[in-house]
């Protein structure tokens, strides 16, 4: 990856987590899309996985500051979508738009999955209604949000060579 | 080439394994050492992006509040609208406050209605009627003076002429008792429509502008004493043993809603010379009340500002730090001066 193209996408990548903290809030839908996760899923397919692991891991933490009470939960599920999806790069990067879409879903609703079950807030209910319920919800809006980012800076997000 | 791979990938899989158990051991820490772990980022790391929600949230809400607030600058304008209304409407009715007050007793309030048909510009409809009391010819007076007469009583109303039609008629003097005539209204064109004459005044007594015109008490219609026009200057006739003036009236009819009836047991007491001037000096004190309440407010606001500008300087000359400044208040507030009370409202 050329430096030009890596200040790219870091640059995409401030922005995402920037729209994290700014377009969410300013809609305030009850289910909403999930900026961080799609800043983390097209960070992971352009680099190692341990370094994947390591941003996921920044990035959840940075989530985690504004939820002492569920302090990690962000961190460790982040880290392990962001490890995953390095190791699934070959395919994240397919031209199958649906394909982004799906990658996008499952990296979304695994967090969801992972971050309810460490942070262990609520009853048994409250979890599955939140993973069976609005999980898939905003993993929907969040794949959808996904693949427009991806439409929208498709020049400045090529496939990197694997 | 294997060995390089084999190794990148343990690595990868170390840090991926740091990565998770540090954070599982963030999510099992004790909650003060969470709370300040997360504080600390909130305080760097986070803080841009903290202030980026806030704006987020805030102009949320404001898109939110919009129409609340659209909705309460309407009515803030409504009301301000109405608020010379008002001041109008609380000026007549402490004037008839203070007349009632004056006159004790033989008068009726009522309200007076204007007619909108053609002809009816001179004619005034009264609340009150002859089960109330009224009887004809009694005189409809305001706290500024005379209006006009009744003609028609009616059991729950009655009709009034007001000093502008052709056949009212009243008998006048100067104030001061010098001079004696008839005032009825001048019947020129407008705007001097909505002036009076005062006729029949001998031609040795001549009247100076500015000279108050009062009802004289002849004729036992209206009493003596009640305030008619000023004089504005002196009319050419062609009558030659007497001289006629041009008034301008005490009342004008159309900023009248309130007004006073008075009985022919009250008529008949006696002069009322006194009732007008009290209710004069009455709205004058009140006034005087109002604006020595202003200056005295004015006056403390700019003592306890020079105060605290005095206190300033000494603190700058000590070295003693401001208070005030520390706590970053605006200054202009200590100097502002306190809320007004509503001085034309009355208790009970």
């Amino acid at each position: 990856m050329s430096v030009q193209r890596a200040l790219r996408a870091a640059a995409l990548f401030v922005a995402l987590v920037a729209m994290h903290y700014f377009v969410r809030p300013l809609l305030g839908w009850r289910v909403s899309m999930d900026f961080l996760v799609i800043a983390m899923l097209l960070v992971s397919v352009r680099v190692r996985p341990g370094v994947a692991a390591v941003v996921g891991f920044a990035l959840g933490l940075i989530g985690d500051s504004l939820h002492p009470e569920t302090f990690g939960a962000g961190a460790l599920a982040m880290s392990i979508v962001g490890f995953g999806a390095s190791w699934l790069k070959a395919v994240f990067f397919s031209d199958n738009v649906f394909l982004h879409a799906f990658f996008f879903f499952v990296g979304k609703w695994a967090f969801d999955v992972v971050f309810v079950v460490a942070a262990r807030q609520g009853g048994v209910y409250d979890m599955a209604t939140q993973i069976f319920l609005w999980s898939p919800l905003a993993a929907a809006m969040t794949a959808v949000t996904g693949v427009v980012v991806l439409l929208l800076f498709r020049s400045m997000l090529e496939a990197p060579s694997s | 080439m294997a060995r390089a791979a084999r190794s990148g990938s343990r690595a990868d899989t170390a840090l991926f394994a740091t990565c998770a158990l540090l954070a599982l051991l963030a999510t099992v820490l004790p909650l003060p050492i969470r709370d300040a772990i997360a504080s600390s980022l909130r305080r760097t790391v986070v803080a841009p992006l903290l202030a980026l929600q806030e704006r987020a949230e805030r102009a949320r809400t404001a898109f939110a509040a919009r129409d609340a607030v659209a909705a309460q600058v309407d009515s803030l304008v409504l009301r301000n609208a109405e608020l010379g209304q008002l001041a109008h409407e609380n000026a007549t009715l402490r004037g008839l406050l203070s007349l009632s007050r004056q006159l004790q007793w033989g008068f009726l309030p009522s309200e007076a209605l204007h007619g909108r048909g053609t002809g009816d510009e001179h004619m005034l409809i009264l609340t009150r009627g002859a089960e109330d009391g009224v009887q004809p010819r009694s005189a409809v007076v305001a706290p500024a003076g005379l209006i006009g007469q009744v003609t028609t009583v009616d059991p729950s109303t009655s009709l009034a002429i007001l000093w502008t039609h052709p056949d009212f008629r009243a008998s006048a003097m100067a104030a001061d008792g010098t001079a004696f005539g008839i005032v009825r209204p001048h019947l020129g064109e407008e705007p001097e429509r909505s002036l009076l004459e005062l006729r029949g005044v001998a031609f040795r007594d001549a009247l100076k502008p500015g000279t108050l015109i009062l009802t004289s008490g002849l004729g036992g219609v209206f009493p003596r004493g009640i305030p008619i026009g000023v004089v504005m200057g002196d009319v050419n006739t062609s009558e030659a043993w007497s001289r006629t003036y041009l008034l301008r009236p005490a009342v004008y009819p159309p900023d009248v809603s309130n007004v006073m009836i008075l009985t022919p047991q009250r008529v008949a007491a006696g002069p009322m010379d006194s009732v007008w001037i009290s209710v004069a000096r009455a709205d004058s004190a009140a006034r005087g009340v109002a604006a020595s309440g202003d200056s005295l407010a004015r006056l403390a606001a700019l003592a306890e500002a020079q105060r605290r500008r005095q206190m300033d300087s000494l603190r700058t000359v000590l070295g003693i730090p401001n208070p005030a400044d520390s706590a970053k208040r605006d200054s202009s507030a200590a100097i502002a001066p306190p809320v007004r009370r509503d001085t034309t409202r009355k208790t009970p």
